[in-house]
């Protein structure tokens, strides 16, 4: 058909060269109108096969471009997206919005921009996103032999430019490969994840032998029902994904702001969590896909501890809950709400294969998800466990479980943490929306409960 | 030309045809638009405010069993194209080795165009009065008292307009316009070392007559009065096997989780098993879910509501669904996917979020149908008890099989009488219990608005949930 090739070639660099002329020009409009902007052009190619018994359910593919603008004026701020094809208006109507607003008491002037321009570009991935085909994937995954399995496997390429006015002028392109599986074993199922800037392949098969392992080794064992009370568990990567994002969304100088940290009043130093734990935000790690040198606010990113050996490091800032809340821009801008950027717990002392033995009595538990919280403040919460776990006696797996619940605080169960894997994954699904490396923790005193 | 100003419908008719000649034994293009205008207040104080537009076209085909969508927000004949080539390629990878073809049902599709006409149009009123509004439902809470103290209010108001064009290869072919407001908030307070929080959602489709009928210093007021109960006056909650009553509020949240989710035919047939999992009507055994006062109720139509739609996103003629009537187990929720499975015709749940979303199995606005008893009467049978006014959190099994509710504002029951306020009273049920404790159904009714998430990647949807009061017998306190 004609317009594949007129797709061909407007993709990729040259399509990217046309909206850096975009941006210029809206440049060009809005400097005059306002005190501050910021310009974020995005172009995002994204392909996505989802799985059901196995088959492919369906096969999707996404072609995006966006243009997203930060602009201030008198101490009034406003966020928007642009039409491509009406800048001046849109632009124009934005301005004109802010001149109805008081001063906003969230203000605060752009840092100096410290980033730099970067890219992680798997060619593999980049080639097979601008042409929205996977079928490759299924062959390399071997899909055909997976068995009663469900998920998802994705694969992206993001394009970014920003320019503020400031002067900062950076751009980045990340490739990604994501993917998680669900494997069935009569009434057993197993669940794991993979996430990565590179179309790792070792990294998937894994993922998907594990979760056909939990599904086999469960369907193996007799299955019990829980008792509710309080008990030694041993939490998987899925899980610990979950919960550390949680403490991590808590430790946003933003959710301090908004009234939703459990984290809230605490000051560096603090003590948290087990001495066990540390948890960083790692921006600069090439390997997990929320790699940037850059955040919105256009200052460069750093790796940077939320939690050292228990400690309490700091609140994730950008320059507008810094100057509410005193302190400095942590380089984890949110135009709004700061963020984590790509998270990991550092490595622990235990073998992977040692950690049945050191929970000895209790539950080894490896998904959850609808996690909720009681009461933000306090950090009171449950989240319901799904797939594979195992009751543990003696260091040895007795017994498969039906879903229970995790129902317990979060500040009790930071420092409830007696052991940490040396071996992590790469997590990113459903449940896990930041991309994180974790390792399995290990837990005393946990509350479940289960209905009677 | 069509609702869409600029959008040629004779276009989206050519484009749907060259699916078909390019191999696809159906075919779709949705145009979708979704506008927004977003105000966040904080204590009082505009934060910022935020526009945003998003638009595009979402195809899906079908091509020997596989099933593709791609999207694009190049408007452009060459994005329309190029979605129309990436859409097919994607149901050909779909269709390598497929057992479980996907077909479509067949349906009485429409060819309408329908779109909700506000009292008051957002454009009647500007920015800075809408946000005065904001302001001034901020100025009337009461924020402290003695050591009580509110410590922040954030809202944000955002009101919506959402257009679509859907056109099918098989005739469908659908224009609508849906205008809609919803306001979130939350409010933290705390008392002696102790915290808590409320959030709250309110939301409907129309214009500002919303804001009209849902009185934000109301809301907000009464809210507060909770968790002033909740932090200064309640005692610690009870444990045990006792009676109770719930609200309107936990019933709809109830029959959302665990009577919608789980009749979501997708779900039920493994297709979100990876993501919000699969149903316990996949394995139970039998027909019976409740006892004889329980029905449950989805309906798209139900006006002013903010699920609301006329026809679902393939086209299909939208309906009232009996989930559960009687007690029994009722029919699914289906698109027109699986409706051909299950050898039936969609009962028109087909919904997608925005261009980039594919249609799949939802809910629109799912309530428990009322019975005959007023509150007192459901109060004067209970010697020993509780009633939950409030929730702050619960949660469900990926088979929705085992739920939980913590109330936020509770009260004990004492001889057919409320009696002094519980703190965080939590109770978890399996659905099976919920729904055949429940003996005695209030006549009221209420809705409440929230986004309710599924798909990969997830869309979050409008949903209204809702009911009367019901009273459930011997429930497991924790």
């Amino acid at each position: 058909m004609v317009w594949r090739a007129t797709y061909k070639i407007k993709r990729g660099e040259i399509y990217m060269n046309e909206f850096e002329d975009v941006i210029e020009r809206a440049k060009n409009i809005v400097e005059p109108l306002v005190d501050e902007y910021i310009l974020l052009g995005t172009i995002k190619d994204e392909a996505m096969i989802k799985l059901a018994h196995g088959e492919i359910s369906v096969a999707q593919s996404w072609n995006d471009i966006d243009l997203d603008m930060y602009i201030a004026k008198n101490e009034r701020i406003g966020i928007y997206t642009i039409n491509v094809k009406k800048l001046e208006d849109d632009i124009r109507k934005a301005v004109s919005d802010l001149e109805k607003l008081e001063k906003s008491p969230f203000y605060a002037p752009l840092p100096q921009p410290s980033g730099k321009s970067d890219k992680e570009i798997d060619p593999k991935i980049k080639n097979a996103v601008e042409s929205g085909d996977l079928s490759f994937v299924v062959e390399d995954l071997e899909l055909k032999n997976i068995g009663d399995a469900a998920g998802m496997i994705t694969l992206s390429l993001t394009n970014e430019l920003f320019l503020s006015s400031t002067g900062g002028k950076y751009s980045s392109s990340i490739t990604k490969f994501n993917g998680y599986v669900r494997v069935f074993k009569d009434e057993s199922s197993g669940q794991w994840s993979w996430t990565s800037t590179k179309y790792s392949l070792p990294l998937a098969k894994n993922a998907i032998g594990i979760a056909k392992e939990l599904a086999n080794d469960c369907n193996k064992l007799p299955r019990t029902k829980l008792e509710p009370g309080a008990y030694r568990v041993l939490l998987g990567p899925m899980i610990v994904g979950n919960l550390i994002e949680e403490v991590a969304r808590a430790a946003s100088a933003g959710m301090v702001v908004f009234g939703m940290s459990f984290l809230i009043g605490k000051k560096p130093g603090d003590e948290v969590a087990s001495e066990k734990l540390t948890l960083k935000d790692i921006p600069l790690n090439r390997e997990l896909p929320g790699f940037r040198s850059y955040d919105q606010e256009g200052v460069g990113t750093k790796n940077k501890y939320i939690i050292e050996n228990g400690v309490f490091k700091g609140f994730l800032h950008n320059s507008k809950t810094a100057k509410l809340l005193g302190g400095e821009t942590t380089g984890n801008a949110g135009w709004i709400m700061p963020q984590s950027f790509n998270l990991e717990i550092t490595e622990g002392e235990l073998k992977s294969e040692e950690a049945f033995e050191n929970l000895k009595n209790g539950y080894f538990l490896t998904n959850n998800w609808y996690t909720r919280f009681q009461n933000y403040l306090e950090g009171t919460f449950s989240t319901v466990t799904r797939d594979a776990a195992f009751k543990v006696e003696n260091g040895k797996p007795v017994a498969c479980v039906e879903r229970a619940r995790i129902a317990d605080s979060m500040p009790r169960i930071l420092k409830s943490i007696e052991g940490i894997t040396k071996e992590r994954w790469p997590i990113e699904w459903w449940e896990v929306g930041t991309p994180t490396l974790t390792p399995y923790l290990l837990l005393s005193g946990i509350k479940l409960t289960i209905p009677q | 030309m069509s609702l869409v100003d600029d959008i040629e419908i004779k276009n989206l008719e050519e484009a749907v045809g060259r699916l078909s000649v390019n191999g696809a034994i159906y075919g779709e293009i949705r145009f979708h638009r979704n506008r927004s205008l977003n105000i966040t207040v904080m204590n009082g104080v505009v934060l910022g405010i935020g526009r945003e537009t998003k638009e595009g076209y979402g195809v899906r085909s079908i091509v020997s069993g596989g099933l593709g969508f791609a999207s694009t927000n190049n408007l452009s004949k060459e994005g329309l194209n190029n979605a129309l080539e990436r859409s097919l390629s994607a149901a050909r990878t779909a269709s390598r080795g497929v057992k479980q073809k996907v077909s479509m049902s067949p349906a009485r599709l429409g060819r309408a165009s329908y779109f909700i006409k506000p009292k008051r149009s957002f454009e009647d009123e500007p920015i800075d009065v809408k946000i005065s509004r904001l302001i001034e439902a901020y100025k009337s809470l009461k924020l402290s008292e003695n050591s009580f103290k509110v410590s922040s209010v954030n809202i944000v108001y955002r009101e919506s307009v959402e257009e679509k064009i859907l056109i099918t290869s098989d005739g469908a072919l659908i224009e609508s316009r849906t205008p809609r407001i919803s306001v979130f908030y939350n409010i933290s307070a705390q008392y002696e070392g102790k915290r808590a929080n409320r959030w709250f959602q309110v939301g409907g489709s129309g214009g500002l007559e919303i804001l009209e009928e849902n009185r934000l210093d109301k809301l907000m007021n009464d809210d507060i009065e909770s968790l002033y109960i909740n932090l200064v006056k309640a005692k610690n909650p009870p444990k045990g096997v006792m009676d109770v009553i719930i609200s309107p509020e936990i019933v709809g949240l109830a029959v959302h989780e665990s009577s919608g989710h789980p009749s979501e035919a997708d779900r039920i047939l493994g297709r979100e098993a990876a993501q919000a999992g699969l149903s316990y009507r996949t394995f139970y055994k039998g027909t019976r879910i409740g006892s004889r006062y329980v029905t449950v109720v989805d309906d798209p139509t139900i006006p002013g509501s903010y699920g609301f739609y006329l026809y679902d996103d393939e086209g299909v003629s939208a309906r009232t669904r009996y989930l559960y009537k009687d007690g029994e187990l009722g029919e699914l929720l289906h698109n027109r996917e699986t409706a051909s499975i299950y050898g039936t015709t969609s009962n028109a749940a087909a919904r997608a979020m925005d261009y980039r979303s594919e249609p799949i199995v939802r809910m629109a606005n799912t309530y428990f149908v009322p019975g005959d008893y007023t509150f007192d009467e459901l109060l004067e049978d209970i010697k020993n008890g509780v009633y939950i006014k409030k929730y702050m959190e619960w949660n469900i099994d990926d088979i929705r099989w085992g739920q939980r509710y913590v109330g936020l504002e509770a009260y004990l029951i004492r001889n057919g009488e409320l009696k002094e306020p519980v703190r965080d009273v939590a109770f978890e049920v399996t659905t099976r219990e919920f729904y055949t404790s429940i003996d005695a159904v209030g006549k009221d009714l209420k809705f409440y608005a929230g986004t309710c998430g599924k798909g990969e990647p997830a869309q979050g949807v409008p949903v209204w949930f809702g009911g009367p009061h019901i009273r459930l017998r011997e429930v497991r306190f924790i």
